[in-house]
């Protein structure tokens, strides 16, 4: 199982280039496509079976603490800025029960997980929250989450390289801590259950 | 497939020989429902010159739909295929001193837009003089007996609704993945790029629920949209759709069990080269109304026709009287109320809302 260790930063680092992060660990984060089988409906099946996605290799995570401030930085290759009808996306992924079973392909029904997802946004969308609370109950089975989640992102972007911050609190960890981590490549039209994700839960030592 | 078994279900018949293209019905729409920001470019109710290509540009080769049960993977329509929802340059015509040098036009931001857009291909018609024809085909969700939107959301936002079958979704749950769109075959739904969610034709359900026809059906000056319950045995949508069979749905093939249902046209009959009258041969290629309705639609206009020809000979017609509808109520079943005669009052109106948002949440 990879480790992460949460690292106390002394301050709030949202900013993805805050000088703070120099003081975490990245860890490279190996990610495999959620199966096409696992797809939450036919239709998806149907629509991705001789689909390529889910092909971003890896992510670098960092975690990190302050107070009861969670902190998780992503960083991996998408497709840049959105251009066309998807976004680039990522999000961080916590078991919402203890069971050890949770599905990291987003959950199931008896075992969901909670998400915080960034998105990239289109001008027009600046109402949008960047940062989403779901509850997922099977691959991009996403619902709405509890709405007070206090939940924040930043992204930077260098050509196609994301690095992108999403903190909230940091109760969202469980006990034993593991996170989970998907992106999503807008390019190619993924969202929802049609992405990446870690290929199992890292443990988090805080 | 999902069977999404209602206890009722809507439906509506639109007799395309009495639709003039005056786009009443989809202007109507558009002002009830679709005017916020991120709406410019929907059009739930939009009306196309036949033939065409449709709106969005070229639907009816963007895949969706059910064959032997298994959803048919489909193309997402783009903003650009869409097109439409054009912002103009008023500021520098009117205000910018250019008047002179350029004139009104849309706003033309590389995207696409400008080049596409509601009954673009208006005046093109089929055909070549002297036998040029067209006719108008309104279109809107279909209310899917079978609807293989509800079915390909991941997020359980889409629902048929029970009491009146009609296809809703619950936009606090929508996640803007739009596999709706993809799978829809009629391409019916649009995307709100500025509020990240889906959205399509609601038919009026808050209207209904007040016993009040959908705004495109009551505000339509030809008095051709039938509203009502297509199993009620009394109802003329029954009638025309079970008994005379001159009612056809849309693209059937598409296996979504449409619940919108149309007369075909007739046409005039074509000219010879010497301008004589082929009165074998209709106007409108009766091949090209069979890609769209379906092998039944030569009975249909045959049944047409012929009552058409009893009615010539001095005889009657409880078909043509219906179609022609005498009583303009007797359009829309039990949907007769006046919206102007409702209470409006603020407080109503709050608890109107508060119902619509419990309807969403029950069916889930
Ligand atoms: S027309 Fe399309 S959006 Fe409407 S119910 Fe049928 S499949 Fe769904
Ligand atoms: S309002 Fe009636 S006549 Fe006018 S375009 Fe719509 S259906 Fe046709």
């Amino acid at each position: 199982m990879t480790d992460l260790t949460a690292q106390e930063l002394g301050a709030e680092a949202l900013a993805p280039d805050d000088p703070a992060w120099n003081a975490a660990e990245a860890v490279r984060v190996p990610l495999v496509p959620v199966p096409v089988d696992a797809q939450p409906n036919a239709y998806i099946r149907a629509a991705w079976h001789d689909r390529s996605y889910g092909a971003t290799p890896s992510a670098s995570v960092a975690v990190a603490t302050h107070g009861d401030r969670l902190f998780v930085r992503l960083e991996w290759d998408g497709s840049g800025p959105v251009a066309g009808e998807f976004p680039d996306a990522c999000a961080v992924l916590f078991p919402a029960g203890d069971g050890p079973d949770t599905p990291v392909t987003m959950g199931d029904h008896a075992s969901p997980v909670e998400v915080w997802q960034w998105r990239d946004r289109l001008p027009v969308q600046e109402a949008i929250p960047a940062v989403r609370h779901l509850v997922s109950t099977g691959p991009g089975m996403f619902r709405p989450g509890a709405a007070d989640a206090d939940l924040a992102a930043a992204a930077t972007v260098d050509g196609t390289r994301w690095s992108v911050v999403l903190a909230g609190p940091r109760s969202a960890l469980g006990a034993p801590a593991r996170v989970a981590v998907a992106v999503w490549n807008g390019a190619n039209e993924e969202r929802a259950g049609i992405g990446a994700v870690s290929d199992e839960w890292a443990a988090v030592q805080a | 497939m999902t069977e999404q078994g209602a206890a009722g279900q809507l439906a509506m018949v639109f007799d395309l020989n009495k639709c003039m293209g005056c786009q009443t019905c989809s202007v109507a729409c558009k002002v009830l429902w679709t005017r916020e920001e991120g709406e410019e470019h929907h059009w739930w109710m939009s009306v196309n010159t036949q033939p065409g290509l449709g709106t969005p540009k070229g639907w009816e080769d963007m895949g969706g739909g059910w064959r032997d049960g298994t959803p048919v993977p489909g193309h997402q329509p783009t903003r650009a295929e869409f097109g439409g929802g054009w912002e103009f340059n008023h500021q520098e015509v009117l205000f910018g001193g250019r008047g002179r040098d350029t004139h009104l036009q849309p706003v033309d931001r590389g995207d696409g837009t400008t080049r596409w857009g509601m009954n673009w291909d208006e005046d093109q018609g089929g055909g070549t003089y002297p036998n040029s024809y067209y006719f108008y085909l309104p279109r809107l969700c279909n209310h899917c007996t079978h609807p293989v939107c509800v079915s390909a959301c991941p997020s359980g936002a889409m629902y048929k609704r029970h009491e009146d079958g009609i296809v809703l979704r619950d936009e606090a749950v929508c996640q803007g993945a739009r596999f709706c769109m993809e799978a829809c075959p009629y391409k019916k739904i649009s995307f709100n790029y500025v509020r990240g969610v889906s959205q399509h034709c609601i038919a009026c359900f808050p209207r209904l629920e007040e016993g009040v026809a959908p705004a495109c059906a009551r505000q339509c000056p030809g008095r051709l949209v039938f509203v009502g319950d297509a199993a009620d045995p009394a109802g003329p949508i029954h009638r025309l759709v079970h008994e005379w069979k001159v009612a056809l749905p849309l693209h059937e093939e598409y296996g979504t069990g449409p619940n919108i249902f149309y007369v075909p046209p007739l046409s005039p009959y074509r000219l010879h080269d010497d301008f004589s009258i082929d009165e074998e041969t209709p106007r409108i290629p009766p091949e090209y109304l069979e890609s769209l309705f379906g092998p039944r639609v030569h009975a249909a206009l045959d049944t047409l026709r012929d009552e058409m020809a009893r009615v010539r000979a001095g005889g009657t017609s409880e078909l043509l009287d219906t179609l022609i509808v005498y009583r303009w109520h007797d359009l829309f079943g039990p949907y007769t109320v006046d919206p102007a005669s409702l209470d409006r009052s603020p407080e109503r109106v709050a608890v109107q809302l508060g119902r619509a948002r419990v309807g969403a949440t029950e069916g889930e």
